[in-house]
């Protein structure tokens, strides 16, 4: 890394279903203030800001960062890569403050979902109209098809899943972000109805509404704040077709290619070398369980021939670190601020700011972003101590 | 001024019409299952691999496919769910959809999946989790898109 970066502010709105008493740029107002607040920054101290909206249709404003986020004076651009779109931002963030073209960035994201009242005919629309959009994907379906081949290929069962949606709902009771956490055990999960076969209604994430928003600066502007240095930043992209990624030597459709080579290179960037030992907290960008599952062993938590075990551990949270002390994306999953929100935990965590959700000791963090079918993948590592 | 008024909520509708520009290659694709009952791949110059549904081009190695190659009408079904609650603006559950990898084919191909009883879930899942073979049947009314056919799961 060539210049060393840290996140100083963090501002997040309270997360639920709908913000019936704000609108847009209202509720993106509360969590950019609060990102500067925190920072002890003014809007004239950032050289950049950075938007994360993903699939407009779900708000059914077109380009409502428009509005909603850019502010006079200020540079602006947009990022939108589906479910990683805010650690997508951040990622352009440091590209600004490491080329010198700024020294601080504010890093916005917001989700409007509320606004849809048929949120899973537009996710149909973000797959190929040609071949796969007739076919009724949707998110839920999308991720379904990749836990049953887990099933078939590791011997995950339908228990496993439910365990860890359990777990997280446990651990979202201590997330003040959260104006409603849903508390449900693993036979809470079982017992209600299938969404899409072996995705139990329980354990998908709900209808979030919300923005985060976090301060990104130069070591220059650092000063004695309470930082969450940045450690490690990488992004990959996969190739688009699902069906394209079943056979192929570097890996499957359920080994997380991108999120593997992306944690690699942040471990490397990170001086990393055995991740369960160095991290005390991963936030993993998971919907599902299963999808949390998948993400084990790219982020070198386990193998193929120990991630089930693995994964009876981290449901039992005996796996050496903490997972998703937030509840994480199967909490709340406000879709274009869900990987931002991830990074945001992490830089809470390192700093010692995360209020009842606070892991004792915590000195470095990793965060995941997916988005696309996983097509898109990041990892970044934050740390409490100066690189 | 009432200091917490109530709360208004605009109404609002998306509804607008696009015509899709399939191109070329999936056109051709179309037509072989419109008029000969018959799934395309084309096959990619630099991997050598059969992809299905056909492309110009190949995604991963951003190399033109050169040859076509006929595939299945048998194959694998790879991974598949069933879609077991109503969803505004899809079809009615429980229907089954899944990847499959034809006879010949190097990649898999989504598309509806029949011939598995559904009054169990579980008990159609524990079928489908086999990778049973699968067989496509064309629709009599062919119209020259993905829906003319589907797949149907083998008897044993």
């Amino acid at each position: 890394m060539k210049e060393e970066v840290a996140i100083i502010g963090v501002g997040q709105t309270q997360y639920r279903r709908q913000h019936s008493n704000l609108n847009t740029a209202e509720l993106v107002r509360q969590a950019a203030t609060a990102a500067l607040e925190d920072a002890g920054l003014g809007l004239d101290a950032i050289g950049l800001i950075v938007g994360g909206v993903a699939p407009d249709a779900l708000a059914g404003i077109n380009h409502l960062d428009m509005h909603a986020i850019s502010r006079p004076g200020i540079p602006y651009f947009r990022v939108n890569t589906g479910g990683a779109t805010g650690s997508s931002a951040l990622l352009a963030a440091l590209s600004w403050i490491h080329a010198g073209r700024c020294k601080a960035v504010l890093v916005v994201t917001v989700e409007r979902m509320g606004h849809a009242s048929s949120a899973q005919k537009i996710f149909n629309s973000i797959f190929d109209p040609i071949y796969e959009k007739d076919i009724s994907m949707s998110t839920i379906s999308m991720v379904a098809l990749r836990a049953t081949l887990l099933m078939q290929q590791y011997g995950y069962t339908l228990e496993h899943w439910a365990g860890l949606a359990a777990r997280n709902s446990a651990s979202s009771m201590l997330n003040d972000t959260l104006e409603n956490p849903r508390f449900f055990t693993a036979e809470d999960v079982l017992k209600s109805r299938f969404l899409a076969w072996p995705i139990h209604a329980l354990e998908a994430c709900p209808t979030s509404e919300g923005a985060c928003a976090v301060v990104v600066t130069a070591k220059s502007l650092v000063g004695s704040r309470k930082a969450a240095w940045i450690l490690g930043a990488r992004g990959l992209s996969d190739t688009y077709a699902i069906g394209d990624r079943l056979h192929r030597p570097e890996g499957s459709l359920v080994d997380l290619v991108t999120l593997r080579r992306s944690a690699e290179a942040a471990y490397r960037d990170a001086g990393i070398t055995n991740p369960r030992e160095a991290l005390d907290v991963v936030e993993i960008q998971a919907p599902f369980a299963s999808s949390e599952a998948m993400a084990y062993p790219a982020l070198g938590f386990c193998d193929e021939h120990d991630c089930v075990s693995f994964t009876e551990n981290a449901i039992e949270q005996k796996a050496g670190i903490a997972i998703n002390p937030s509840g994480g994306p199967q909490a709340s999953n406000p879709v274009s601020a869900t990987a931002l929100i991830r990074i945001a935990e992490c830089a809470q965590q390192v700093r010692g700011l995360a209020g009842r959700r606070q892991v004792d000791g915590v000195r470095k963090a990793i965060a995941t972003g997916q988005g696309g079918a996983t097509q898109f993948s990041t990892a970044v590592i934050v740390g409490n101590q100066q690189p | 001024m009432n200091a917490d008024p109530e709360l208004i909520t605009i109404p609002g509708r998306w509804d607008f019409e696009y015509r899709y520009f399939a191109g070329a290659t999936a056109s051709r694709f179309f037509a072989e299952i419109r008029d000969n009952r018959r799934i395309m791949g084309t096959r990619c110059a630099k991997s050598g691999r059969v992809l299905v549904p056909a492309r110009s081009f190949s995604d991963a190695e951003y190399e033109l496919t050169t040859d076509w190659v006929e595939t299945g009408p048998g194959g694998v079904l790879e991974v598949f769910t069933i879609v077991g609650t109503k969803f505004s603006g899809l079809p009615d559950p429980p229907f089954v959809l899944g990847y499959v990898t034809l006879d010949g084919a190097d990649t898999a191909i989504l598309n509806y999946i029949s011939g598995v009883d559904l009054t169990d879930l579980d008990v159609a899942a524990r079928i489908l989790m086999t990778r049973p073979r699968v067989s496509a049947v064309f629709k009599e009314a062919r119209e020259g898109r993905i829906t003319d056919f589907h797949f149907k799961v083998e008897q044993k």
